[in-house]
């Protein structure tokens, strides 16, 4: 038992923000394109392209910063394909999604034996975000939440902006609106002369951002070069994340929360050895509370009644 | 319906067939130097892949000096999963490879399947144990003394992280040591039970931690794993874990302490943490291999061992902290070689015979 109240610490709690914040910004980024209708299970290859060119850039140019443009761009253009296929060309979103998962892959070991001459892993970038860590004056010096959210490094306070933006987006503006009547009722919102087709593109697009900004997260803040599937399934839990969290970006983020304590948490118990339990156990943890976490909570959460549902409008005048 | 099926259809093809774009690309680059009809020589690595800084780069490097040596084709297929053992071992016997190299243990079984099924092919799994019983007579096993390596590399951790903490403002007076293992298989628990024998031999008051991530390509974990030991005091990160322990190695890099890296000498990584590597003569093993095979002299069906005595086991240069290392320290190491290599002392290969829970 006193192990137990060793690992409850500060230093529990920044890791989990720091192991969450990848699946925090796939997961909000999913809602986004789930609430106007596509259903996106690409995050994971989205992940790996942003996480790719965000490394491929900061190499050459010696700038972690343009790195992080890079990824972001290479997760948006990357997530385009999708909204082609789903919206565009009517394609079954989940084929079309799990088919750009297989791709990602395909292209970055391609890219990866052109610009490293082998796949695996690249070379380390001369500079990561993780030098850029700043705390905030006076807020950091709070007990516990200093820590957590006021001494951290640039994506992660861009993530703790981007839930507050996404959740402003979708309840208080107008286009969020919109954005969400494309999800779940698309026909009265191109009835009133809104163009549902842009608004699913739209949300595909902010899905590509958000985890092309999760790949470059893992990829130049977390580490300092790119290793081919280093998302792990991070891509997945963010979807499960967004489907505990019931669809709403502030659920999305507290599922993903709960993600990454379990994997901080079970680390720490192999360390404390708190209890004599094999070490398959604890690694198994974390996908067993996202099982739990989805079966569990699936039933309450209810997705936008219109997701993963095609419209197809048949002009006359075309 | 039908019109989307067939789209989908298409598209998954055109997917596949990107992905076959690298095979096609790097083969065509290969058809160049064979025009000479050379003897193929192949290996398929784990699905780490080559730039892993450790056992496949080891393989492949041992290989490639063959190739050079001797005038070969050398050829190196990736596996991206484990599914994908088996095709690509096939495949390169069926490109006519003189020997074809498994690379990992979790290649066991596939080599086992591919040998069966080509016969006419000599198979060498690095870190493969074979069942000399049952095993076909074109497969051999390239075992390592992974716990010998991990000795050496646990005295010299034992002595610096608190006798000695001193020499460098990378080390503390905690006397806490820690290492991150990937998945929890036979040549990592060699590594991971001779450096936890290695530093209670000269420090047994050391705490010894361990975390198994459970995973050989997820930096970030292994960069958590390592943070958390950190905070419990460690100043000395020994990495098992191939590319997860890139970022045990970096995350002990950024805290500002020493970090010992695994399988090849992993210097590079990061030049100012890392003390030294535990390493084993995977390039060294390969070589001979292949030289073995070409000259017809490959007999299988049984293990090679490789160990201190034949120079495939130990500790890499210790490069920046060449000057920061005391001489006591470096003439235990020394002697710890000497034991094992006179069998005084007898490294433990497993956690149970070093008596470690962790």
């Amino acid at each position: 038992m006193e192990g137990i109240l060793a690992i409850l610490n500060t230093d529990l709690l920044v890791a989990t923000i720091r192991l969450s914040t990848p699946i925090t910004l796939a997961a909000v980024g999913a809602t986004i394109c789930e609430r106007s209708g596509i259903v996106n299970i690409a995050m994971e290859g989205i992940m790996i392209m942003g996480a790719f060119f965000a490394v491929i850039v900061a190499y050459y140019t010696g700038n972690p910063w343009l790195g992080l443009i890079a990824g972001i761009v290479a997760g948006g253009i990357f997530s385009l394909v999708h909204a082609v296929a789903t919206v565009s060309f009517h394609l079954d979103h989940v084929v079309s999604g799990a088919v750009l998962n297989i791709l990602s892959f395909g292209i970055v070991r391609y890219l990866m034996v052109l610009f490293f001459g082998h796949p695996g892993t690249t070379d380390p970038i001369p500079h990561g975000l993780a030098e850029y860590q700043f705390a905030i004056p006076g807020l950091s010096k709070i007990p516990v939440l200093g820590p957590m959210f006021f001494n951290q490094t640039p994506i992660i306070y861009m993530s703790f902006i981007l839930i507050i933006a996404a959740l402003f987006f979708l309840k208080k503006t107008k286009l969020g609106l919109h954005l969400r009547a494309a999800g779940e009722h698309p026909l009265a919102l191109e009835t009133i002369g809104v163009s549902v087709y842009k608004m699913r593109y739209l949300g595909v697009l902010i899905s590509g951002l958000f985890s092309g900004l999760a790949g470059a997260y893992l990829s130049i803040e977390n580490a300092v070069s790119f290793t081919e599937g280093m998302s792990n399934g991070r891509g997945f839990i963010a979807l499960a994340a967004m489907i505990s969290g019931g669809w709403t970006a502030i659920g999305s983020f507290l599922a993903a929360l709960f993600f990454g304590f379990a994997d901080a948490f079970q680390i720490r118990m192999q360390i404390f050895k708190v209890l004599p339990i094999p070490s398959e156990i604890f690694i198994i943890f974390p996908y067993l509370a996202t099982v739990i976490a989805v079966a569990g909570l699936v039933k309450k959460s209810r997705p936008p009644k219109a997701d993963g549902i095609d419209f197809m409008i048949e002009r006359e005048d075309a | 319906m039908s019109k989307f099926t067939r789209i989908s259809v298409i598209i998954l093809v055109l997917a596949l067939a990107f992905s076959g774009i690298v095979f096609a690309n790097g083969g065509s680059e290969k058809a160049d130097s064979t025009a000479v009809a050379k003897v193929i020589v192949s290996m398929a690595t784990d699905t780490g892949g080559l730039g892993d800084k450790s056992f496949n780069d080891g393989s492949y490097a041992g290989m490639k000096k063959a190739a050079d040596d001797f005038n070969l084709d050398a050829r190196v297929v990736e596996s991206k999963q484990q599914t994908d053992y088996v095709p690509n071992l096939t495949g390169l016997a069926e490109d006519g490879s003189k020997v074809v190299f498994g690379v990992g243990f979790l290649m066991a079984d596939a080599l086992m399947e591919a040998a069966t099924n080509n016969p006419d092919t000599e198979f060498a799994g690095i870190d493969v144990w074979v069942d000399p019983s049952s095993a076909p007579k074109n497969l051999q096993g390239l075992l390592f003394k992974e716990q010998e390596s991990g000795y050496v590399a646990g005295v010299l951790a034992g002595l610096m992280t608190k006798k000695y903490a001193s020499v460098s403002d990378r080390l503390n007076d905690d006397n806490v040591v820690g290492m991150v293992l990937g998945m929890d298989i036979p040549p990592v628990e060699r590594y991971q039970a001779g450096f936890y024998a290695g530093v209670k031999s000269v420090n047994p008051d050391c705490k010894v931690l361990s975390v198994v991530t459970g995973v050989f390509t997820d930096q970030a974990k292994g960069k958590e794993s390592a943070l958390a030991m950190i905070e419990q005091g460690a100043d000395i990160i020994f990495q098992i874990a191939g590319l997860t322990g890139i970022g045990a190695l970096n995350a002990a890099d950024e805290a500002g302490i020493a970090g010992i890296g695994v399988d090849v000498d992993q210097y590079g990584v990061a030049p100012d943490a890392i003390m030294t590597s535990a390493v084993k003569g995977i390039t060294q093993a390969t070589y001979l291999t292949v030289k073995a095979a070409i000259n017809d002299k490959f007999v299988g069906g049984n293990n090679r061992v490789f160990g201190i005595n034949e120079d495939a086991t130990g500790i890499s240069p210790y490069h920046n902290w060449n000057n920061v290392i005391p001489a006591d320290v470096k003439d235990a190491v020394d002697k710890a070689i000497a034991d094992l290599k006179s069998g005084k002392v007898v490294a433990p290969a497993s956690r149970a015979e070093a008596g470690y829970e962790g």
